[in-house]
């Protein structure tokens, strides 16, 4: 039964060919395309008005230097968001439960933010590992678990992700084959089990956007505070 | 509809890519179709119609003629028959949570369907309504610069009305002016002619007034004291009688 639990996670192959590349690359074939005509469709006009509006307000306090992350941003927050949600659909692959991806998305991109922090103005920099108006002797302790705080960043990053997806996906699949496994002999209790199964995966396409959003507004803190 | 989302996606992706160029414009560039872009087809108004959401209308037009109203629903049943007692299809756990999910989308769906796509013609209309206000104040701008020429033409044609307006102003003022000028003139000698008289009369009056003084001088001093003494004494008397004659009326 716990190695049923998990085949959920594994990397999708068919016949040893692996089918990770085309679950990263064939979300984006589910979004509208901009035609050569003017005024859109409904489609088009609403996902120009949902990056709009996000990019508008993830990247109003950022200064004009770390405007030219706003594609970056952009594009990272819709892969996420398209992965999450897809990923709840029955019998398919969430790549952002692999902390492979998602490390490979976090450490990067926060290794940029501190580089580019420490390269452009290092006493600034330097001076977010000491916050304000802390009482001298503290200060060497301060120092040393500011700069932990600093070094954690990634790995919370990509570890917040992977921990609530395949979580939530772990209680939809045990709380699922519990009310399957009741559903025949005790229909009472499996009914309750589909209840809570509704409202899990209500949690869950709410988990799913939040994280994503998540994800991406905390990288443009770090930016902001670095650049 | 997600095929047609692919078939779309892969329309769009056409002209992109690096082979599509060559699949679209293949034709183009060697010139044997008769294609061209302009005048571009009407779009169609709405998406092509489907029924229970995902099956497109084209599939049960298709079976029509063939197993009438009820042939892809019992197509669709039979398929699902097929493949749960072939267990092609397992029902397992993942059933229940494929049934939440999907009661999720769909009661979502059916909810926030029309408010959302009421936003989004909304965001388009507001699109269309500024291009058509730009094309709008283009015209009335346009019309007001007609209606300006005309005015001007108009204008012109009263030109030498305005011409002979303006030389009667002119010629009233020349005579105006002439007419002041006269007057002044008349007003100037007649102040001089007066100033004559004036010098004529006051010489006439002094003569006379000199005349009357040497006339009154001689005359007193040709009263000699003995004819004053006289005089006097004649008027005391005088006094007396008319004393005496008032007295006695004022006892009568």
């Amino acid at each position: 039964m716990t190695m049923n639990l998990f085949n959920q996670f594994l990397s999708p192959t068919f016949l040893g060919l692996p089918l990770i590349a085309i679950a990263l690359m064939a979300p984006c074939l589910l979004y509208p395309s901009p035609a050569p005509w003017w005024q859109s469709n409904r489609w088009m006009t609403l996902q120009n008005w949902f990056i709009g509006s996000f990019i508008k307000q993830t990247l109003s306090p950022i200064n004009t230097k770390g405007h030219s992350w706003a594609l970056l941003l952009a594009t990272l927050m819709v892969f996420l968001i398209t992965l999450n949600t897809l990923g709840l659909l029955p019998y398919t692959f969430t790549p952002t439960t692999q902390l492979s991806l998602n490390m490979a998305f976090a450490v990067p991109l926060w290794l940029a933010t501190v580089i580019m922090g420490f390269r452009n103005s290092p006493t600034h920099a330097l001076g977010h590992l000491l916050p304000e108006g802390t009482p001298t002797p503290l200060v060497p302790i301060l120092i040393i678990i500011e700069s932990i705080s600093l070094l954690i960043r990634p790995l919370a990053l990509g570890v917040r992700l992977t921990a609530n997806l395949t979580a939530g996906h772990l209680l939809i699949q045990l709380v699922s084959s519990a009310a399957f496994s009741l559903l025949l002999s005790q229909t009472t209790a499996a009914s309750l089990a589909v209840g809570l199964l509704l409202l899990l995966t209500i949690l869950e396409i709410a988990v799913a956007m939040i994280q994503a959003y998540v994800f991406v507004l905390l990288l443009s803190l770090y930016l902001q505070e670095n650049v | 509809m997600m095929s047609r989302l692919v078939i779309l996606s892969a329309n769009s992706l056409k002209g992109s890519g690096p082979f599509g160029a060559g699949l679209v414009h293949a034709s183009r560039s060697l010139h044997t179709s008769s294609q061209s872009r302009a005048p571009v087809p009407p779009l169609p108004e709405t998406g092509g119609k489907v029924r229970h959401g995902i099956f497109p209308e084209e599939i049960f037009q298709l079976l029509y003629p063939k197993t009438g109203v009820t042939g892809p629903y019992m197509l669709g049943t039979g398929l699902i028959t097929y493949l749960l007692s072939k267990e092609l299809y397992v029902i397992n756990n993942e059933t229940l949570s494929a049934i939440c999910i999907f009661s999720v989308i769909i009661y979502g769906v059916k909810k926030f369907g029309p408010s959302v796509a009421a936003f989004a013609d909304k965001l388009n209309e507001e699109k269309l309504a500024k291009a058509q206000e730009v094309k709008d104040l283009a015209m009335s701008g346009l019309t007001q610069a007609i209606e300006n020429e005309k005015k001007e033409q108009w204008r012109v044609e009263g030109r030498a009305m305005l011409f002979d307006a303006k030389r009667n102003n002119v010629a009233m003022l020349l005579e105006t002016n002439y007419r002041e000028r006269l007057h002044m003139v008349t007003n100037e000698i007649k102040r001089r002619l007066d100033y004559q008289i004036a010098l004529q009369h006051l010489n006439r009056r002094l003569e006379q007034e000199h005349m009357i003084n040497w006339v009154e001088k001689s005359v007193i001093g040709s009263i000699t004291p003995q004819q004053e003494k006289e005089s006097i004494a004649k008027c005391i008397a005088d006094l007396k009688m008319l004393a005496k004659n008032t007295q006695a009326k004022a006892t009568v």
